[in-house]
């Protein structure tokens, strides 16, 4: 058989295999199966291989190419299960079936003597056939049951060491959060399937772009966009959504790599990416909230990754800034820059997530207070994550280089001078707070020596993974140009792989290059003079502002506000309608009904009694009526 | 013109081996009384293969039947059931039963009895397959000799059956009265001419054939046999006559109502609404209060009547098609419910709801099918019931039927509390005896695909409904139906 985009349905159908062969059988398997799991993840990626070859044989036009089946098809509605490829697919496909191989290998010594090994490799199997099916599916429904699927397995693996009352908090806080923004997707899904009668992607496309029916009327186009929007926020943690990510970092750190950096959080991107048509039919101002809150949530993340204290948290607010990058990218229209730099992104922060698990691993600690000094203990994993780390700061030639790049382009071609000034600005924070972190888990001395003496390098199934993600990291960003991706296959460089409308042909713009560069040379610079030694200087500014630096400690109070909202608002109104739902709803109207069809039940068994001229008699009895009630309609 | 003999070979087969069967059981005496079921349902597996092979005919046979996609549908439906039926009988029968010869052959000839009512193009070969289907039902309801129960079943079904079915053979002199013909396409060129003069024994000739026909589907107020036979009748004869019974009635009803009765729709439609309701609100309300598990079944069957009905009140393709689809979901789910409680009588002899207290210790597997199948009875999502129940419903609605739809949805609800009620024995109640029951192979591998089933159709229930299509495209072709339909079925 030909393997290619038509068989794009084998990569979910084998992960979805394996996870209902595990879900069946794992306990019964040696090592909980966990080899199964990999061969899926290892079998994903090759077929992804096959299908790629394919794409790149096909004329761009014939895109997107795939194979479906009608699962309910009745008068006016049709559910299918379709599956398609075309670009931005096969990027979002690269990064799951590659990433998502190796954190499942890297999970293998990650999760080692976990007494719930097994279950663990069964739900990520769930998550990858989820994810899979969310970035092929054809219609808006089954990306919408995808979307869900992998809500509930990122809620199942944040909590996964459910024992501890701060895990099981936080995948509820995930659920929840992230479900705020699910319900307005699912509403915004119902308004285009409302408008146009189906929920097929391409079609919706079309109806948008030509404004066919309700979809003319430019309100409820804006409105339905944003409705998806919501739902995009939501996923991808986006201002004021947001705050459901760091503390999902609860969960076992190749979670974190996989579900909170490489994939589910940026199904929110792929989602906009994949509409783009659609917002660029709708009133403009759909746009410009994406870039709104693209740079309020890069702010933020930017300013409390700078005071975080714990390894993984500041990671985490990191992929929170880059995310926050990608919207911007979009809000531009530029498709090219969000998908190039969720690309590299995948690779350089799963490679952080997975060196600082590898820290976490070795030393059980995570409070860069405890740490310092590791990369001598530790030099494999401290050189992959200052190289994770430079790649994320932006440092040239790394590949968050190149991607940081493309966004800044594209923020001077569509936006204004302003927005351009914030966002290399924002490049300058980034560099700062990865550069401490690093500076300070990796660098300096030993501020616990127990910690300290119990670190070693973890073991190669763990450092192997990193040493190929850090390969990536360094190479991936040269994409971007044209020879490059000629000699991989590609017409040209990624933006005329990859693009919306018109192809990008890649242009170095010096200005914003060096100008971008020097913004990250000066934050790095600055790490060593504000944390260096003791950190003195660091504490002397904290003191100097004293309410900024309580207001970034705490988040900017985004949780606290929360809280008071659910106290004061949520559980005053849910508290009324328990009130009512008990004493009205069930008291009165469920028992009572149920009590007076019982007693209908009761009275009406004995018109059975078991003579047999009753039963006669009722025949005739119904005979009867219905004539008369035959006569009596008829005349 | 010679008709084409050759169209009713799955007949001739099923008659023969219903001969062989006998003869192999007179002759072979001492043979085991279980490979006479084995041979029974091969019989019935290589007549459902052999009416594969007129899929898409469409030839009349004399005048008399039509072998088309409708009576293909409902060949291969009823030679499945009788297979089930058979194999799950094996056990019982060899325990219970003397005679086992006829009581397999009895269930073949029953078949053809429902093969010729979903088949017949005019009345008296409709009526001659229903009395050979209800004469084998009759004998098979009594035929435990030494149980009272059955006795009193069987005859009182006999001599209800032979008041109503000469109710019905009033009703069909007074349409060939009227109209001057038994062939249901004649009949509807008939009664679409203006024709006032005879108006009244033409009405009454519909609610007498509607009546006759209420008896065999068990409607509200000619349901009463229902829960003494099959409280009496032995349990997998029971299964047999909740499914064949109703199934072939309701071919012949949509048949002869579609074909036949269509230019007279706005006549009989509230009738058969107003019967549905009826029938739906009393079978489940007096479901509630049952406590033996077959006059549960029984009244719950009655429940399910009701929404069939709906189909035919509601009648145009899309409800047509709708309407086979529930009895196909029903019938399997129904079955499956069947041969779950026959595996735990043949265990332990009782059939009361109490009686199925901790099932789920006992056999997990078992009590697994059997609350899934009820499941589906009740109409829940990802079982059978939850498909067919919203598409007839929708069909229903769609026909300005609203009012029935919402009556129908409010008893599913109520259904929902008895069929609870035995799972909530099955699984919260305190078995009377720890022990495991032994796994017979046969009857377990039967319930697993009848469960399967049940899935199959609550899951992927489009190969159904396209099958369901097919068959009722052709009802429609030949009158007006135009006027009342909404358009064609889904392809």
């Amino acid at each position: 058989m030909e393997l290619g985009m038509e068989q794009a349905w084998l990569l979910p159908a084998i992960t979805g295999g394996t996870f209902a062969f595990l879900l069946l059988f794992g306990k019964y398997l040696p090592r909980g199966g966990d080899f199964l799991a990999v061969g899926a993840g290892v079998a994903t990626f090759v077929v992804f291989l096959f299908i790629l070859t394919d794409l790149l044989d096909v004329p761009r036009e014939s895109l997107p190419i795939g194979k479906g089946w009608d699962w309910v098809s009745f008068e006016g509605l049709e559910i299918r299960l379709g599956f398609e490829v075309d670009e931005i697919t096969i990027v979002m496909l690269a990064v799951v079936t590659f990433v998502g191989s190796l954190i499942v290998l890297y999970s293998t010594g990650y999760m080692r003597g976990d007494p719930r090994y097994g279950w663990f490799f069964t739900v990520l199997m769930l998550f990858i056939t989820s994810m899979l099916t969310l970035v092929l599916a054809d219609n808006l429904l089954l990306l919408y049951a995808a979307w869900e699927g992998v809500g509930i397995c990122s809620f199942l693996l944040i909590g996964f060491w459910h024992e501890r009352r701060s895990a099981a908090e936080a995948a509820k806080k995930a659920f929840i959060t992230t479900r705020i923004g699910d319900v307005g997707l699912l509403i915004g899904i119902i308004l285009f399937w409302r408008a146009t009668g189906t929920f097929d992607i391409s079609e919706i496309i079309e109806a948008a772009e030509h404004g066919e029916g309700l979809l003319g009327d430019g309100t409820y186009l804006t409105l339905a966009t944003l409705l998806l929007f919501a739902g995009a926020a939501g996923k991808s943690a986006q201002f004021p959504l947001h705050v459901w990510l760091p503390d999902a970092m609860e969960g076992p750190t190749p979670v974190s790599a996989l579900i909170h950096a490489a994939t589910m959080v940026v199904a929110g991107v792929y989602l906009v990416s994949r509409m783009m048509p659609v917002f660029a039919a709708a009133d403009p101002i759909a746009l410009d909230v994406v870039t709104a809150l693209g740079f309020i949530t890069v702010f933020i993340s930017a300013a409390i990754g700078l005071v975080q204290t714990d390894i993984k948290r500041v990671v985490a607010y990191s992929t929170i800034n880059s995310l926050g990058l990608m919207f911007i990218a979009l809000g531009s229209l530029s498709v090219t820059a969000a998908m190039l730099y969720l690309l590299t992104h995948g690779f350089f922060k799963a490679l952080l997530f997975m060196a600082s698990g590898s820290v976490i691993h070795a030393t059980e600690e995570q409070e860069v207070s405890k740490l310092g000094g590791l990369i001598k203990k530790m030099p494999i994993t401290g050189w992959t994550f200052a190289i994770g780390a430079l790649a994320m700061a932006g440092l040239a030639p790394l590949s968050g280089y190149w991607a940081k790049d493309e966004i800044l382009v594209a923020l001077e071609h569509e936006q204004n001078i302003i927005l351009l000034a914030l966002a290399s600005f924002s490049v300058f924070i980034t560099a700062i707070y990865m550069g401490r972190i690093f500076y300070l888990a990796f660098l300096g001395e030993p501020r616990d020596h127990h910690v300290h003496d119990r670190a070693h390098e973890s073991p190669p199934v763990m450092t192997m993974p990193l040493v190929v993600l850090t390969a990536l990291t360094l190479v991936s960003g040269f994409i971007v140009f044209s020879g490059v991706g000629e000699a991989l296959g590609f017409d040209g460089g990624f933006g005329e792989f990859v693009y919306f409308e018109e192809p990008e042909v890649f242009h170095f713009d010096w200005i914003i290059g060096i100008g971008s560069l020097i913004a990250v040379i000066a934050g790095l610079a600055a790490v060593p003079y504000f944390w260096g030694g003791t950190g003195e200087r660091a504490h002397a500014v904290a003191q100097q502002f004293p309410w900024a630096y309580k207001l970034v400690k705490n988040k900017f109070y985004m949780d606290e506000i929360y809280q008071v909202f659910l106290d004061r608002v949520v559980f005053v109104l849910s508290g009324i309608l328990a009130w009512f739902d008990r004493n009205v709803v069930n008291d009165t109207g469920v028992d009572g009904s149920a009590m007076i069809t019982r007693l209908a039940g009761y009275r009406a068994k004995f018109v059975q009694t078991g003579q047999l001229p009753n039963y006669a008699f009722a025949i005739a009895f119904g005979v009867i009526m219905l004539a008369v009630i035959a006569f009596a309609v008829e005349f | 013109m010679n008709p084409d003999w050759s169209l009713l070979a799955p007949e001739y087969i099923l008659a023969g081996w219903a001969a062989m069967v006998i003869s192999v059981d007179l002759f072979f005496g001492r043979v085991r009384k279980d490979y006479l079921a084995y041979l029974a349902a091969l019989g019935a597996l290589v007549a459902a293969l052999v009416s594969l092979i007129y899929i898409n005919d469409d030839k009349p046979f004399g005048a008399l039947l039509q072998i088309d996609n409708y009576a293909t549908f409902f060949r291969v439906f009823f030679c499945l059931i009788a297979f089930f039926t058979c194999l799950i009988s094996a056990r019982f029968v060899q325990e219970r039963v003397i005679h086992a010869g006829e009581y397999y052959a009895l269930i073949l000839v029953t078949t053809i009895g429902g093969i010729y009512m979903a088949a017949a193009e005019e009345l008296l070969t409709a009526y001659i397959g229903l009395e050979l289907l209800s004469f084998s039902l009759y004998v098979l309801t009594s035929f435990l000799k030494f149980d009272l129960r059955s006795n009193e079943g069987g005859l009182k079904y006999m001599l209800l059956g032979a008041f109503s079915s000469a109710i019905l053979l009033y009703g069909i002199s007074l349409i060939y009265g009227v109209t001057g013909t038994t062939n249901f396409s004649e009949i509807a060129q008939a009664l679409s001419g203006n024709n006032d003069d005879l108006r009244f024994p033409m009405l009454l000739g519909l609610v007498l054939i509607i009546s006759g026909l209420g008896f065999k589907v068990a409607a509200v107020p000619f349901h009463m046999w229902t829960p003494d036979a099959y409280e009496g009748a032995p349990l997998p004869i029971t299964a047999f006559i909740s499914a064949i019974s109703k199934s072939a009635g309701f071919a012949l009803f949509l048949k002869l109502f579609a074909e036949g009765f269509m230019p007279v729709i706005d006549e009989w439609r509230w009738i058969v609404a107003g019967l549905a309701a009826t029938t739906m609100v009393f079978g489940n309300l007096v479901a509630i209060q049952q406590r033996n598990i077959k006059r549960l079944l029984a009244y719950s069957s009655i429940g399910q009547v009701g929404f069939l009905m709906m189909g035919i009140a509601a009648i145009s393709p899309d409800a047509a098609s709708a309407m086979l689809l529930h009895l196909a979901g029903y019938v399997i789910s129904n079955l499956a419910v069947f041969v779950a409680i026959i595996i735990c009588y043949n265990q332990t002899g009782k059939e009361n709801i109490d009686d199925f207290a901790g099932l789920a210790e006992r056999a997990p597997f078992v009590a697994m099918c059997l609350g899934a199948s009820l499941l589906s009875l009740a109409g829940m999502p990802l079982f059978a019931g939850f498909v067919t129940k919203f598409i007839l419903f929708q069909a229903a609605a769609n026909q300005d039927m609203l009012w029935l739809a919402g009556v129908a949805v409010l008893m599913s609800f109520v259904s929902l509390y008895y069929y609870l009620v035995v799972i909530k024995e099955m699984y919260l109640g305190q078995p009377e005896a720890p022990t495991r029951f032994p796994i017979v192979p046969l009857e377990y591998a039967a319930l697993a695909v009848l469960t399967a089933g049940v899935f199959f159709v609550g899951l992927y229930p489009q190969p159904f409904f396209d099958a369901t299509a097919n068959a009722t495209d052709l009802l429609f072709a030949g009158t007006s139906a135009a006027s009342v339909s909404s358009g064609p079925p889904a392809p």
